[in-house]
């Protein structure tokens, strides 16, 4: 039951597809600053000089991707330390498409299997279950 | 470290509550009517007021959430008590509850402890009562909720849902011991 491959697939009777993944670790979110910068809308800026342009791209870098990539590597070892340390256990049923559903439930080591089933036979029916030692946290 | 942190010591608190000891046994003594859920209800607070202590004697600290609900309790008691005494003038107050949804574990533990002592009470005067333990149904399923995600070192999600569920089951006690002082099953 690996972290990056889900541990139960299901298929609802209205066709929607949910991966349902088992993890200690809850993952750093991916947060970005506010450079002021959207790509592709440079255009649109009417008083926006070309002295401009190299350094509106400069800060969308370090505040769209530099920043919070450090914050996620300083974040992960401290996540994972503290996953490993604890006996809680998230269950999360992400649903790709047609619109990215996240749906997160916390339980513990003694009935994660018992409630991970429970979810899934759930979800095969196009419900939304919250099984004996779980705790349903909603939509992430 | 304690420098830096907001709250008060365990001990301080716990002296707080030594003019409502007499809580412990008054509502025994009274018979079934008002008097006995006003000493009811000096009985709840003073008991979660302790625990909530007794729970922070370990680290010798109460957090500032804490502290102010053992204050709020502990102000109850002799209003409690001097209406149960028929002292007082009759008055609906509201059981103090925590204003923010994040428990720390001293708080988990106190309100846990609580709920398992405010459920030994009332089994036993349903016993003598003749009532039906069934009535229990909602303090047993909170305590059964509480006991299936009790783990060393609960992540937020769990001690949020863990305090939600002793919070259902403390409302839950609270109404029923206030149904059997009145004489009602």
């Amino acid at each position: 039951m690996g972290l990056l491959r889900p541990a139960r697939t299901v298929t609802t009777p209205s066709g929607d597809y949910w991966e349902l993944y088992v993890s200690k670790t809850a993952l750093p979110a991916w947060r970005e600053g506010n450079s002021g910068f959207q790509p592709g809308m440079e255009f649109t800026y009417g008083t926006v000089g070309l002295f401009e342009i190299p350094f509106m791209v400069l800060s969308f870098l370090w505040s769209s991707i530099l920043v919070p990539l450090g914050r996620i590597l300083v974040l992960l070892p401290i996540s994972v330390a503290r996953g490993r340390r604890s006996h809680a256990v998230r269950i999360e049923a992400l649903s790709p498409y047609p619109r990215r559903q996240l749906l997160l439930w916390m339980t513990t080591d003694v009935h994660k299997e018992r409630v991970l089933d429970e979810i899934a036979a759930g979800l095969a029916q196009g419900k939304v279950v919250c099984p004996a030692g779980a705790l349903y946290s909603g939509q992430e | 470290m304690r420098f830096f942190r907001s709250g008060a010591p365990a001990a301080r608190l716990g002296a707080l509550g030594r003019e409502g000891t007499d809580a412990y046994d008054l509502v025994d003594r009274l018979p079934r009517g008002q008097a006995r859920i006003a000493a009811w209800n000096a009985y709840v607070c003073q008991t979660y007021a302790d625990k909530l202590v007794d729970a922070c004697r370990d680290s010798h600290f109460a957090r500032s959430d804490t502290a102010a609900l053992v204050r709020d309790l502990y102000a109850l008691v002799p209003v409690w008590l001097e209406r149960a005494e028929g002292a007082g003038a009759p008055r609906d107050l509201p059981f103090p509850h925590w204003h923010t949804p994040d428990r720390c574990w001293e708080q988990l533990v106190g309100m846990r402890e609580t709920l398992e002592a405010l459920r030994t009470y009332l089994a036993f005067d349903l016993a003598q009562t003749g009532g039906d333990e069934a009535e229990l149904e909602s303090v047993d399923d909170s305590l059964e909720t509480v006991a299936s995600l009790w783990i060393r070192r609960p992540p937020p999600e769990l001690r949020s849902g863990i305090g939600e569920a002793l919070r259902r089951g403390l409302d839950a006690a609270y109404a029923l011991g206030q149904r059997l002082a009145a004489g009602g099953g």
